[in-house]
């Protein structure tokens, strides 16, 4: 019973940072009804910002780094919405479903390998937030996985806020439900793209930024949070918010449960990803619509 | 724009510009069978992975630019031919040529069934599940090493015995290889299978109205697609005889995408050149370290931006003349240069 609660509760702390990553992918496909196939490289960044700003300006305590990260990630992401994104919406991008799925996904190659280029293969690992681990009375946890999930926790309920109250979460709505009505009622979309798009690639950079310090980066450390966090929005559903909180904890949960019942534990701790695959393409081939998403056409 | 305008006017132009296109392609393949005599052994070697990736390349341009199936998983069938052969090789200790045939039967039965699964995918969800399959296969890989040998690599024997050390007849071997696949493909692409697989991907609904079989000839197209980069796996496999699942991580298959890009995504002989050249030029730039990828990267997206046909395709209008269509849209001259391909499927000139 204690293993089960202890593998529990670690799934929940995990799961809650999956969500958060996987809602920066939802914001993006919601609004510019694109998968960003570069979403992993903005975690991966986000994790070699916080180190990087971190041994520059020694002293500094490293969550204050986390919102440096987030912003060094949402500036990129402007960018290059801005300049390889907001054609398709101008309509001058023939085949545009494609050249979506191949110009984010040659992002995450140039991404990759401008890392590796720069930075250089080895694994680098910030600060600790808070060495040690914590008494949680069930179980004990690492302080930086604890911070890690408070914070994501706290992202998340503050990003739900803005888009449930706020003119700018009112806006977005709008244009993922109807852009040309959105138009009408003086909303523009295209900044509303690089918004969500911005925002999308800052929620991913400081998922990196926050596991960073439990996890070394590395520049193909991008691959299994972005895959992960496409099984979460199809789980959930595409675009669909709830969906991505859901989706989120429950393949926490599953890979946490999964790899510590799995008969061999070091390949349960190999596989762990490949549990959450099959339930994608479970999701995909039986309801393509996930859990909360919307019906298409 | 009637047809017979077109036909009247162009015939004997588009004869001669057959005979200039064939000319060059036998040009180049007697150059390639040249190659091993002014060539030393490294870059000999280099060559020869370089028409490895050619094969990759163009067939992923069949699949993608033909049948507009862009799939995530084919350097995934290319690892299903390499490993089939490489374990049937080291558990049954069956020879090389049984595994490789078994190597290609087994990407090609694998294909049929994604294929089948993915049919009704819009291209996100394709794009998704494909790399869905293709990274639960190489964690598959990694975590079965009573199978595999996981990381530590699977040793195959070599094609032609321990014996042969020189590299001269692998190269002639995936040489053949590969102008084998192109010139099947070039003949799929040219028959009536390349005309549906062009109407599907231009409208689905109508080409299904039109009375083609859109699920057959989708899924035929990956089943392909499939089985040629399973050929090139399992061959690859026996030629540099170990193997190991980092050969079908993601960012192999990015840099297949990139060459059959910046090649040509809808020409078979451009995404095969851009295999090769890419290749070679990685190799030549050794210097420049981890940077020539970087430029590949940044490459890549301006050609997406930019160039929706590549470097080479434009290259090879240039070279052969404009062609029927160039003629006609002197008269429809607003058509801007990349919004073109639609005209080019259809007319069957393409290439």
């Amino acid at each position: 019973m204690d293993f089960f609660l202890s593998i529990t509760s670690t799934g929940l702390v995990m799961g809650v940072i999956y969500a958060l990553m996987a809602l920066g992918l939802t914001l993006i496909y919601s609004i510019l009804g694109i998968v960003n196939f570069a979403h992993g490289e903005f975690y991966m960044l986000g994790g070699y910002a916080s180190y990087l700003i971190l041994s520059a300006l020694s002293g500094l305590h490293p969550l204050l780094v986390v919102p440096l990260a987030g912003l060094a990630g949402a500036a990129l992401g402007l960018i290059f919405e801005i300049l390889f994104l907001r054609p398709i919406h101008q309509d001058r991008i023939d085949r545009p479903d494609e050249y979506a799925i191949l110009v984010t996904f040659g992002l995450s190659f140039f991404l990759i390998n401008l890392t590796l280029a720069a930075v250089g293969p080895y694994p680098h690992r910030p600060d600790s937030f808070f060495p040690g681990t914590v008494n949680l009375g069930i179980t004990r946890i690492s302080g930086d996985r604890l911070t890690a999930g408070a914070l994501s926790l706290i992202l998340v309920g503050a990003l739900l806020l803005i888009i449930n109250k706020t003119w700018i979460g009112k806006a977005l709505r709008a244009v993922s439900q109807d852009k040309q009505a959105a138009a009408v009622v003086g909303i523009d979309s295209l900044s509303m793209n690089s918004i969500a798009f911005a925002a999308g690639a800052g929620l991913a950079a400081v998922a990196g930024a926050l596991l960073a310090p439990s996890f070394s980066v590395t520049p193909d450390v991008g691959a299994q949070p972005s895959i992960r966090s496409y099984v979460i929005i199809v789980l959930g559903g595409m675009g669909s918010i709830k969906g991505s909180i859901f989706g989120g904890v429950i393949i926490g949960l599953v890979e946490s449960l999964a790899a510590g019942y799995f008969p061999d534990p070091s390949r349960g701790l190999k596989y762990k990803t490949a549990f959450g695959l099959l339930i994608f393409m479970l999701v995909l081939l039986v309801r393509p619509r996930g859990l909360f998403g919307r019906k298409e056409e | 724009m009637s047809t017979k305008p077109r036909l009247q006017l162009n015939l004997p132009a588009l004869f001669s510009k057959r005979i200039l296109q064939w000319g060059a392609a036998l040009i180049l393949l007697v150059v390639a069978l040249f190659v091993p005599t002014f060539v030393e052994t490294y870059r000999l070697h280099v060559i020869i992975i370089a028409y490895f990736y050619a094969i990759l390349s163009s067939s992923w341009s069949l699949l993608a630019g033909y049948a507009g199936q862009f799939s995530f998983a084919h350097v995934a069938f290319m690892a299903i031919g390499a490993y089939t052969t490489g374990m049937l090789g080291k558990h049954f200790g069956w020879p090389p040529l049984v595994g490789i045939v078994f190597g290609v039967v087994m990407a090609g039965a694998v294909g049929i069934a994604i294929g089948a699964l993915v049919l009704r995918f819009k291209p996100a969800y394709l794009a998704l599940f494909t790399i869905a399959f293709s990274e639960i296969l190489r964690l598959l890989i990694r975590g079965e090493t009573q199978l595999t040998r996981g990381d530590h690599g699977l040793h195959l024997e070599p094609l032609l015995g321990a014996d042969v050390i020189s590299r001269v007849p692998y190269y002639y071997i995936m040489l053949a290889i590969l102008v084998g696949t192109l010139l099947f493909m070039h003949w799929l692409v040219r028959s009536r299978i390349g005309l549906f697989l062009r109407a599907v991907r231009e409208d689905e609904q109508a080409a299904a109205a039109r009375g083609v079989d859109v699920v057959r000839y989708k899924v035929l197209a990956f089943a392909i697609t499939s089985m040629i980069a399973g050929l090139a796996g399992a061959f690859y496999g026996h030629y540099v005889t170990i193997i190991s699942p980092n050969m079908m991580v993601l960012t192999q298959m990015g840099l297949v995408m990139a060459m059959a890009i910046i090649g040509g995504v809808e020409n078979l002989i451009a995404a095969a050149l851009g295999g090769i050249l890419i290749q070679v030029g990685l190799e030549e730039l050794r210097e420049f370290g981890a940077w020539r990828l970087v430029i590949f990267g940044a490459l890549l997206m301006l050609i997406l931006r930019f160039a929706r046909n590549g470097l080479l395709t434009p290259l090879f209008r240039l070279m052969f003349g404009l062609g029927p269509r160039a003629e006609l849209r002197k008269d429809t001259a607003t058509v801007p240069e990349e919004s073109a391909p639609v005209a080019e499927g259809v007319t069957a000139d393409g290439a």
